[in-house]
């Protein structure tokens, strides 16, 4: 069954897995394994859930999951032991979790989350809850086709197609999908099962290279990580706009919960009884007051604009620093969660393509506004953003280009957006 | 015990002494005789010390690995979880975790002169090194300690801070900020005492301990001694909770003070953003 294109062992296979097939082939991982999968429930939110029947669960494999799926690695919530004392002493009951499982339908920048926190967890002194985790967790990764409205892994270099990390990685290819093995427990995963597979044919490749050229010409996206760090580096970010960030900061731990490289835990013990508790970590967020604050109230981190500020540095440079890559794999859920409009997307693209200039109240997007004053239809401004995610041009010179908007309603839009009076003398061709 | 970086080893405390007010060293003893047998740390270095029920707390180690079988650990009430500590008695069994953290770099001061500057509590740390450095006196230069603490009855260590001037070419010097009627020695902060003790910054290493604040007004002093950056060493606190660089809490810049730290020299430091 292996479709080793000449250059020996180490090469990826290349398979065809027919998507009449998929439910079948889910099934007979459940014999084997805890089966992983994005599950669209009652209220339409996509999640990573446990399946229990692959015919009842309702997998979806449209939409990325609004959460990442690292509590399979680190749970919210994990006892580390149990400890008890009687009369000799204390006793101690380690937990552990060694189950065998599949992941099935990671995004790219989820897979890219989890071999960050490898380097976190493996690194150094090694975290044992989390390598028994990891070494029994395989990893499915399916490219997106359509990157979603707040994604930029592409900038992040986290997507949307992997080139390694993954153990299989999926390539949906309209009636089929095509099948990539990474690393050898992926290989040995489909050995078992290999009648579901065929191999690729180069009809097959050129299909695969043609879904991801045109993938990542979607994005709506485009940031600039490398000049974002510079400013970073050089301090050229103005103190206003920390300050500003961190009023609008909810202190909701939200950023921390939903990002897939967020790491931080806090551990405490949990008494059950007299003689006996737990020691338990949970996830923790920088951002939290108490953070950094030691016994006898010094916090060097009392502002939260100086933990607002930190989370991005940590983020951006410091992880640079350490592991040669930002850590931010944009995925863009803290954009589609953060209340503030203080997310890494709106960060980035608010330091690289705006001067020193406040946060407007309600910071909304160019193409939001003009179809709100009716100026502009859905239809055009969705053949606008397509046309500029080719041509890489701002999207209200994308618009003036095609002859949908005259410069005036831009320049007036803007102004209201970045709270400047009258622009239209000011705006550039 | 397995290789499990979160679980700690079982201590009996063999001997609580109060040194002051709110200061005790605990004198410990691992009850598995493999892992006592095994134990070693060097000056500089942290343990974890589990309170079950309340939780962790990171705690510099104040005796020196030349003296081993009586681990010494002297902590200051600052807190719920110290505050328990301090009400524990001899016989009761506490956990460790460790030895972590970056220690002095006892190899370079071989052959230096010493100066020791400590603000309150931040002479338990120093005494590891200072006990050290006295055990192996012949590899040492002169040494000099100076100590500041807030009142008389502050000062941790009284008895070694007695004992210690009768060492060959061994300087104390002890400062309070406010007196009391028996109080002979000096008055005021410890960067008072400099004219008092004989320094100059050639072939002398300082190591520093204390509040932040007393910290920086040490090295400004140093520096302009002629101390250079790489001579000047401090050892860093922040909050902890796991202590082996994992849990991203006791973070300063790109560094983490329980891996990368907490010792640290001045340069090291000065790139390092306190606030962020």
């Amino acid at each position: 069954m292996r479709s080793s294109s000449g250059k020996g062992d180490l090469m990826a296979d290349k398979l065809i897995l027919y998507k009449e097939h998929l439910n079948s082939f889910l099934r007979k991982i459940t014999k084997g394994f805890e089966l992983i999968a994005p599950v669209r429930n009652t209220y339409g939110d996509t999640l990573f859930e446990v399946i229990s029947s692959v015919d009842d669960a309702h997998i979806d494999l449209t939409d990325r999951p609004i959460l990442s799926p690292k509590r399979f690695f680190m749970p919210q919530v994990e006892t580390l032991f149990a400890y008890r004392c009687d009369k000799s002493g204390y006793t101690f009951k380690d937990a552990s979790d060694s189950t065998p499982r599949v992941i099935f339908g990671l995004r790219s920048c989820d897979t890219r989350g989890i071999l960050f926190y490898d380097l976190i967890f493996q690194e150094g002194l090694k975290d044992k809850y989390y390598l028994d985790r990891r070494k029994n967790t395989i990893l499915i990764n399916l490219g997106c086709n359509q990157p979603g409205e707040n994604c930029f892994c592409k900038s992040a270099q986290s997507g949307p197609f992997l080139t390694y990390g993954y153990d299989i990685q999926l390539t949906d290819l309209g009636d089929r999908f095509f099948v990539e093995t990474g690393r050898p427990r992926g290989r040995e995963l489909l050995a078992g099962w290999s009648y579901f597979f065929r191999p690729a044919t180069q009809t097959d490749i050129d299909a695969q290279y043609e879904v991801v050229l045109e993938s990542e010409s979607k994005f709506r996206h485009r940031l600039d990580f490398d000049a974002a760090i510079e400013k970073l580096i050089n301090q050229e970010v103005d103190p206003a706009v920390w300050e500003e960030m961190g009023n609008r900061c909810q202190n909701c731990g939200g950023c921390a919960y939903v990002c897939p490289t967020c790491y931080c835990f806090n551990i405490f013990d949990s008494p059950c009884s007299e003689k006996e508790g737990e020691r338990v970590r949970t996830w923790d967020a920088c951002t939290f007051a108490g953070f950094s604050r030691l016994a006898g109230g010094y916090n060097p981190r009392q502002d939260k604009a100086q933990r607002i500020k930190r989370r991005f540095y940590h983020k951006l440079f410091y992880d640079k620093q350490k592991y040669s890559i930002p850590s931010c794999v944009g995925c863009g859920r803290c954009a589609d969660i953060c209340f503030g409009r203080i997310d890494m997307l709106s960060f980035i693209r608010l330091i690289c393509e705006q001067k020193e200039r406040a946060l407007a109240p309600a910071h909304r997007r160019l193409g939001e506004l003009l179809l709100e004053a009716g100026i502009i239809s859905r239809k055009d401004l969705d053949l606008a953003i397509e046309k500029q995610a080719a041509t890489g041009k701002p999207l209200g010179t994308q618009l003036v280009e095609m002859g949908m908007v005259d410069k005036e309603a831009i320049a007036r839009a803007l102004g209201y957006q970045l709270k400047i009076p009258d622009t239209a003398k000011n705006i550039e061709d | 015990m397995s290789n499990n970086i979160y679980l700690p080893h079982i201590a009996v405390i063999k001997d609580i002494k109060e040194e002051t007010g709110d200061i005790k060293t605990f004198t410990l003893a691992f009850k598995d005789r493999e892992w006592k047998r095994s134990f070693s740390f060097r000056p500089g270095q942290f343990m974890m010390v589990s309170v079950f029920q309340a939780g962790e707390v990171p705690i510099s180690i104040s005796s020196s690995p030349t003296q081993p079988g009586n681990l010494q650990l002297s902590i200051k009430k600052a807190g719920s979880l110290t505050g328990k500590i301090h009400e524990h008695k001899v016989g009761d069994e506490i956990g460790l975790r460790g030895p972590y953290g970056r220690s002095f770099p006892v190899e370079r001061l071989i052959g230096k002169n010493l100066l020791f500057v400590a603000g309150g509590i931040g002479l338990a740390p120093l005494r590891s090194l200072i006990n050290y450095a006295l055990d192996k006196r012949t590899e040492f230069g002169r040494v000099t300690i100076l100590h500041g603490a807030r009142t008389p009855s502050d000062i941790p260590f009284r008895h070694e801070l007695s004992l210690w001037p009768k060492e060959r070419d061994v300087k104390v010097l002890v400062t309070v900020d406010r007196p009391d009627s028996k109080w002979r020695g000096s008055v005021g902060p410890v960067t008072t005492l400099w004219n008092k003790a004989d320094l100059s910054g050639q072939d002398t290493l300082a190591i520093i301990c204390g509040p932040p604040v007393m910290i920086s007004f040490v090295v400004m002093d140093l520096l302009k001694m002629g101390f250079s950056e790489d001579d000047i060493i401090s050892t860093l606190e922040r909050h902890m909770k796991c202590g082996v660089g994992k849990c991203g809490h006791c973070s300063i810049g790109h560094q983490l003070t329980c891996v990368d730290g907490p010792v640290f020299t001045y340069r090291e430091m000065k790139e390092l953003p306190t606030d962020l």
